[in-house]
């Protein structure tokens, strides 16, 4: 077993069990933050070069921007630990260690460690441009509007309701577009 | 002469997707199943890169490129969601949103 991955995995399982233990939730978005970069390096080291970086421009960077803002903003406070939510933790870890000690035996069964003389493909930003603009260029313009729709849904959601005076935050004669959050308390 | 370990790698993906699912089921916090929810994506496209390489073809990885699109998209949707939930029941528990109309 190469080092390189002994060390990514152990990192990036730490990191996911620190994301769903802390009862913080800034403390298990900084974990994320670790577990997104720990899933670049491994990108990197599956050569797929590309995503790694888009990896963590896209979701180290923007995606967890988000999360974090979103967060502060909402001044989420620090879950209480009670004795169900331990006991549900216990079960449900037991029932996902059951998955994996079962599924784990079939994956390594159907792609045996092989020794390979060719070099593997290679991720990089021309090979992988050179499919999505070519083969997958329909899938492509699709995503774009995806996530134009998804933006103007965001607005939409997301916006104070402006036409009714009658809104209990509008006739506080509070807000200015700006979302009231935290800050009454 | 390179050895494949794709199986590690699946293998890998497979338990970080397990424990995503668990912490989707067990936190409260809205924001926190979010998050959750964006380890079970990756998880899937440690999986989807580790195959494509195995496979020999650059497929996955285009699938892997997708899977960030949707999780931005996702991202900016659901957040917008956990606001709007906030304003109205000024919680962000899932628990507490019991109702389809506010």
């Amino acid at each position: 077993m190469p080092l390189v991955f002994v060390i990514l995995s152990a990192l990036l399982i730490a990191s996911a069990v620190g994301v769903i233990l802390f009862r913080n939730p800034i403390h298990s978005a900084l974990c994320l933050v670790v577990n997104l970069v720990g899933v670049a390096c491994v990108f990197a080291a599956l050569e797929a070069h590309f995503l790694a970086v888009v990896q963590v421009i896209v979701y180290a960077g923007a995606i967890m921007v988000l999360v974090v803002f979103v967060l502060m903003l909402l001044n989420s406070k620090t879950e209480e630990r009670t004795l169900s939510g331990v006991i549900q933790l216990v079960l449900s870890g037991i029932i996902g260690g059951c998955l994996v000690s079962v599924v784990g035996p079939f994956i390594i069964e159907q792609w045996p460690i092989v020794a390979r003389e060719e070099p593997p493909i290679s991720g990089s930003v021309e090979a992988l441009g050179k499919v999505l603009y070519t083969d997958y260029i329909f899938p492509f313009e699709t995503a774009g509007f995806l996530v134009m729709a998804a933006l103007v849904a965001a607005a939409m959601l997301a916006k104070t309701k402006g036409g009714d005076p009658n809104h209990p935050r509008i006739s506080e004669g509070k807000n200015d577009g700006t979302i009231q959050a935290g800050g009454e308390q | 002469m390179n050895y494949d370990y794709s199986a590690y790698y699946v293998l890998l993906s497979l338990v970080l997707f397990t424990i995503g699912t668990v912490g989707f089921i067990v936190r409260k916090n809205a924001i926190v199943a979010f998050m959750c929810l964006e380890l079970m994506l990756n998880a899937a496209n440690i999986a989807f890169v580790a195959l494509s390489r195995r496979v020999g073809n650059l497929d996955g990885e285009i699938a892997v490129f997708f899977v960030m699109a949707v999780a931005a998209a996702e991202a900016a949707v659901g957040l917008a969601i956990v606001i709007a939930l906030f304003r109205n029941l000024e919680t962000t528990e899932s628990s507490d949103a019991m109702e389809l109309r506010l």
